[in-house]
């Protein structure tokens, strides 16, 4: 419609159009920047375990007193739970994924070599322990039974057979099968290589937060870990019945022997919870920020149109006078918040790209991808016309015969 | 004067209800945003014992691999091993100093009413008491000779007091854990440590101690920290080969009272570090670090990248509000030239009418300061619910509530600044002219 | 050109209702220079107003230019008074942001000229009040006349065929007044019909004909009458 006269005006009164035009341009910024983090976060939230998370539940148990023979409780406990009706699978492991613990050590193809060819999260389970997991064997086979052995911290005994995540297959044997090959997973001066039998399709590592690696660098052993008189298990349930199951396996655990504490029953889904809680609390922060930032500026928007209509009901009645119609003088406000906005966006993605250059300096965060800007281009414009609709509506009833009423 | 301004303030903010709603719940809600993300980050950053805090030092020495750095930038381990933290004690060449790791051992209560529980505790050295300083409600640390004669001692936390002897004097009798009964020499009162710092290896907002053992007692149990464990190599076979090995398992404090002492105990490290060399340990280049309580909070980032993200953005968010003020301000009192105009025809100085709407504009900020202040306790409420770990550092205390207040005022005005100067520029003849 | 029978015009606030006009009858003809006098209030404006599409009337009936425009929609008025009817104020009515070529060019956009004949035409309009080597400066800058010549021009550059003016003199001193009057007489000289409202009994004079207004009535046809009932000096009048 008609730009250039309406520009001339708005370029009389800078000052309100540099502060709407500020506006806007600051809650493009930081709109597309903390959009992009959210969005970020999602994505982390969302990235498989590789395991069954909605029917598996860990359990830990620590003896005391003299006389706690942690290998045979164990023995008795995994026999007594994958008794009871409703349990699928039930292994010994030494941490599960998105427990935030565990442990992780370096392999190595040869035993020359002075650097690790990778670094992996162990996980140490027994014969049911894919089954308990739910993790999907791509390649190979699972343990045997007779492959399991006992691993204790007081003596290194190197397990002959292995299982290892894809990732891990794939950035120690790049384009080659995993399955059958032999690395180092201890110490290679004092314990020989252990051959991989298998390979799962994805395994997590228990650790999923910033500045962990190789997220999926994940290798399985057949060895039931023994700590103190610590041991901990993993469960899984048929599916919908975890709940029913777990309380089945407080009572029975701790009745099965009094003088060991069974530790709270955590189930994969809390246990993911818990593990993304900073991002999740990060990206209602972020929400919340960003609806107060577009509500104060759709808000500050309608208050300075408002304010405007009002001080220009005459010249609004004088253009009535002179032919505009309705529809015109509603094009005229809209057209000047248009323009203003457009102006605003132009600053607002500049500062936008700035803010995320700024944010990739000091906190080594990604590049916002380009395409955040023209959404946020297109939302604010709506949000703008949106909020100026009220007050334009107004602007388009205010009777042509104000010219002649008022001074 | 100032309550005639005060009045006609308030006056003219109850003319204009919408308008004035407007510009408070937008002060209030950016400074609701900027003091609860403050809050929480000067909580977090701010120094946890600011009356020694740079006496208070965190030893790290490189024991790492020749071949691998512990990290990519250059620091050391974040903790030492068994072998030096033994040795460093042995010396005692601080002023004070103690070696400590994380242990959780089951707990089998007298009263049988209780069940057994596991309890997360420290084992440390006497020093720690009088360096960390927590206070005691009943009893007292135990003594040097008793680190020395690894005496099966314990202090007691408030809360496992509370728990095993209902927060009666427990001092001299016996906790029982894991087999072994501990003679209980002291139980503390409240410690409100907001920041676990003087352990940041595993978490900076942990769950506190319940209790206190002798490290010499803690080392007997040939248990392995609950804390974190970092190996370059193999440790080898056996809980001896594992005390003789380079993994790291063991935090080490040492206060040191002036900064000649610093210097000192910094040449002590040297030597110790060249000496273990010679032995064929320590093949890095000398890399000893002696960061006080805040170098090491900054150093273990206790204030999160995501706060620290949070609070520039709420500051952003502040600015966005303010700005939004100014413009209504704006509005409102251009709205108001014709008043102006006519109060100074009828003698106003310029002054004077800067004095008036300066105080509108006050006024408008502290309406906005108790409204967000309100906002603030709500979103730290929220912040707390989200955080559940951030709890202690989540709440208001006098200093903030009155910097809430002082800000939003402060924003109020400064937003109101332009406006004022604006309306005080109206001639007189305004009024008159068409 | 303009022609009311019985036009009536009630205003209805809260429980009063203001008889503003009552049998309202009055018929301009194309090309005549009517001038409109009648004591404050006695529905003068209100006259203008409904001749000038800005009210509706409540009853009677109003042709203009032989158009019945009492079934007109907003829109279908707004269009009427765009082509037909060019507006001057007592206050001038200039919008304060806009330059004078941009101000004479707000009823051409509304027409929807092309560019190049929205130009001619504002440069033709100004050059006729005199003001073409201004028109690049802001309203604020002129004095109280000049507005009035640039309100003129504004309200010419449509040609629209009835120019509708409410006391144009009013805020102007008694030379200047002339000046525009010269510049009305001019206009209407070139066929233009002019209704314009007036408590200067001098101006009213030089008008072919005088109607005279009061309580909402016209009682007085004149040709070329001297001014008889005006009450040009009441300080109420000054302030339409
Ligand atoms: N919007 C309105 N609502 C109610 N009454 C109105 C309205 N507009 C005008 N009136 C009344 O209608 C009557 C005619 O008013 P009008 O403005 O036409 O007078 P006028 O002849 O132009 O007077 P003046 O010479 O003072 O300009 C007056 O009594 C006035 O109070
Ligand atoms: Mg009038």
């Amino acid at each position: 419609m008609e730009i250039r006269p309406i520009l001339s005006a708005l370029l009389r009164s800078k000052v309100s159009m540099i502060l709407i035009g500020l506006q806007v341009a600051l809650t493009l910024a930081i709109v597309c920047n903390a959009l992009f983090i959210i969005g970020q976060r999602f994505e982390r939230m969302q990235r498989p375990s590789g395991m069954n998370e909605t029917d598996t539940f860990a359990v830990s148990s620590v003896g005391f007193g003299e006389g706690f023979d942690v290998r045979a409780v164990q023995a008795a406990d995994l026999a007594l739970l994958r008794r009871l009706p409703g349990v699928v699978a039930a292994t010994s492991i030494n941490s599960t994924p998105l427990s935030g613990s565990g442990w992780s050590s370096g392999v190595q193809l040869t035993a020359e070599q002075k650097t690790q060819s990778a670094n992996a999260a162990f996980y140490m389970v027994d014969d049911h322990g894919l089954d308990a997991l739910g993790a999907k064997l791509i390649a190979g086979r699972n343990f045997l039974p007779t492959e399991v052995g006992i691993r204790t911290l007081d003596e290194t005994v190197a397990p002959a057979s292995i299982i290892i995540s894809q990732a891990l297959a794939k950035s120690l044997f790049p384009g080659e099968s995993a399955v059958g090959k032999q690395i180092y997973i201890d110490d290679p001066q004092t314990t020989p290589k252990a051959t991989i039998v298998g390979v799962v399709e994805r395994l997590q590592t228990p650790w999923v937060n910033d500045g962990y690696a190789d997220i999926e660098n994940s290798l399985i052993q057949p060895q039931m870990l023994v700590i103190g008189t610590a041991s901990q298990y993993l469960i899984r349930a048929e599916p919908g019945r975890r709940d029913e199951v777990m309380k089945a396996v407080e009572t029975q655990l701790a009745a099965a022997n009094p003088s060991r504490i069974v530790g709270k029953l955590r189930d994969m889904e809390a246990q993911r919870r818990d593990a993304y809680a900073n991002d999740r609390a990060m990206a209602i922060i972020l929400g919340a920020v960003i609806i107060a930032l577009l509500a104060i500026t759709a808000l500050g928007i309608v208050g300075m149109a408002s304010f405007w209509v009002a001080q220009r009901t005459r010249q609004i009645g004088t253009r009535r006078a002179l032919g505009a119609t309705r529809g015109d003088i509603l094009r005229y406000f809209q057209t000047e918040n248009f323009i203003i906005t457009t102006l605003g966006l132009i600053l607002g993605s500049i500062l936008a790209y700035a803010l995320s250059l700024w944010m990739m300096q000091a906190y080594q965060s990604p590049r916002l991808p380009w395409h955040y800007v023209p959404i946020g281009f297109l939302c604010l414009w709506a949000l703008g016309q949106i909020a100026v609709l009220g007050p334009a509506l107004r602007a388009s009833r205010v009777p042509p015969a104000v010219a002649t009423r008022t001074l | 004067m100032f309550a005639y301004y005060l009045q006609l303030g308030l006056r003219s903010l109850r003319r204009n209800p919408v308008l004035t709603a407007l510009m408070v719940a937008g002060i209030a809600l950016g400074i609701a945003a900027s003091m609860t993300t403050l809050t929480v980050m000067h909580l977090m950053g701010s120094d946890p014992i600011p009356w020694k805090s740079d006496r208070l030092h965190y030893v790290q020495l490189d024991n790492w691999g020749p071949d691998q750095p512990y990290s990519e930038d250059g620091r050391p381990p974040d903790q030492v091993t068994y072998r030096d933290a033994t040795a460093l004690m042995a010396a005692g060449k601080a002023d004070k100093q103690t070696a400590m790791f994380k242990v959780v051992l089951p707990v089998q209560p007298e009263n049988t009413q209780l069940k057994p529980f596991r309890a997360l505790g420290r084992a440390t050295y006497a020093d720690f008491f009088s360096m960390f300083e927590p206070p005691f409600k009943y009893g007292a640390a135990w003594n040097r000779d008793q680190d020395a004669g690894h005496a099966r001692v314990i202090v007691l936390g408030k809360e496992l007091n509370e728990k095993l002897f209902g927060g009666q004097d427990s001092s001299g009798r016996t906790v029982r854990m894991d087999g072994i009964d501990y003679r209980i020499v002291g139980v503390l009162d409240d410690w409100n440590l907001r920041i676990k710092y003087y352990d940041l290896t595993v978490g900076a907002f942990s769950s506190a101690d319940e209790f206190y053992m002798p490290f010499t007692s803690g080392v007997d149990l040939k248990r392995r920290s609950s804390g974190n464990n970092s190996c370059w190599k193999s440790p080898g076979d056996g809980w001896d080969a594992y005390l003789q090995s380079d993994c790291v398992w063991i935090q080490m404090w040492a206060e040191l009272d002036t900064p000649a002492r610093l210097a000192d105990y910094r040449s002590f490290l040297d030597s110790y570090v060249n000496e273990q060399k010679k032995l064929g340990r320590f093949a890095r280049p000398l890399n000893n670090r002696l960061l006080d309580v805040n170098q090491w909070m900054r150093d273990q980032k206790v204030v999160s990248r995501d706060v620290q993200v949070q609070t520039g953005l709420a500051f952003a968010f502040l600015l966005v509000c303010l700005i939004n003020t100014v413009g209504l301000l704006l509005a409102k009192f251009t709205r108001k030239s014709g008043e102006i105009g006519l109060r100074r025809a009828l003698g106003a100085s310029r002054r004077e009418v800067f004095t008036q709407f300066f105080i509108e504009s006050g006024v408008i900020g502290l309406s906005g300061g108790v409204l967000g202040l309100m906002l603030t306790a709500l979103g730290l409420m929220t912040v707390r619910a989200l955080y559940t770990s951030y709890k202690t550092v989540a709440h208001l205390d006098w200093a903030m509530v009155a910097a809430t207040v002082v800000l939003a005022v402060v924003s109020a005005l400064l937003a109101g600044l332009y406006p004022t100067w604006r309306a005080c520029r109206v001639q007189p003849a305004a009024q008159l002219k068409l | 050109m303009l022609k009311m029978t019985h036009l009536q015009k009630v205003y209805r606030t809260h429980l009063i209702e203001t008889y503003a006009l009552r049998d309202f009858s009055i018929n301009v003809a194309e090309g005549e220079f009517v001038a409109v006098t009648g004591p404050s209030g006695s529905g003068k404006t209100t006259f203008l107003n409904i001749a000038g599409l800005l009210e509706e009337f409540t009853g009677g009936s109003y042709l203009l230019d032989g158009v019945d425009v009492h079934g007109l929609d907003d829109n279908g008025r707004s269009r009427l008074r765009n082509e037909k009817i060019g507006f001057i104020f007592q206050g001038f009515n200039l919008i304060p942001d806009l330059n004078l070529f941009d101000n004479v060019d707000v009823p051409l956009r509304y027409r929807g000229y092309g560019a190049a004949e929205r130009k001619r035409r504002i440069e033709e309009a100004l050059g006729r009040v005199g003001l073409s080597s201004r028109m690049k400066h802001y309203p604020s800058e002129l004095s109280g006349g000049q507005q009035q010549r640039v309100a003129i021009a504004r309200a010419l550059a449509g040609s629209p065929r009835l120019l509708l003016a409410d006391e144009p003199t009013g805020n102007l001193d008694s030379l200047m007044a002339r000046g525009v009057m010269e510049l009305l007489e001019e206009i209407n000289g070139q066929g233009t019909t002019i209704v314009m409202v007036t408590h200067d009994p001098e101006l009213a004079a030089r008008a072919h004909r005088n109607v005279h207004v009061i309580d909402g009535q016209v009682t007085d046809f004149d040709a070329e009458s001297s001014p008889r009932h005006v009450d040009a000096g009441a300080p109420v009048a000054a302030i339409s």
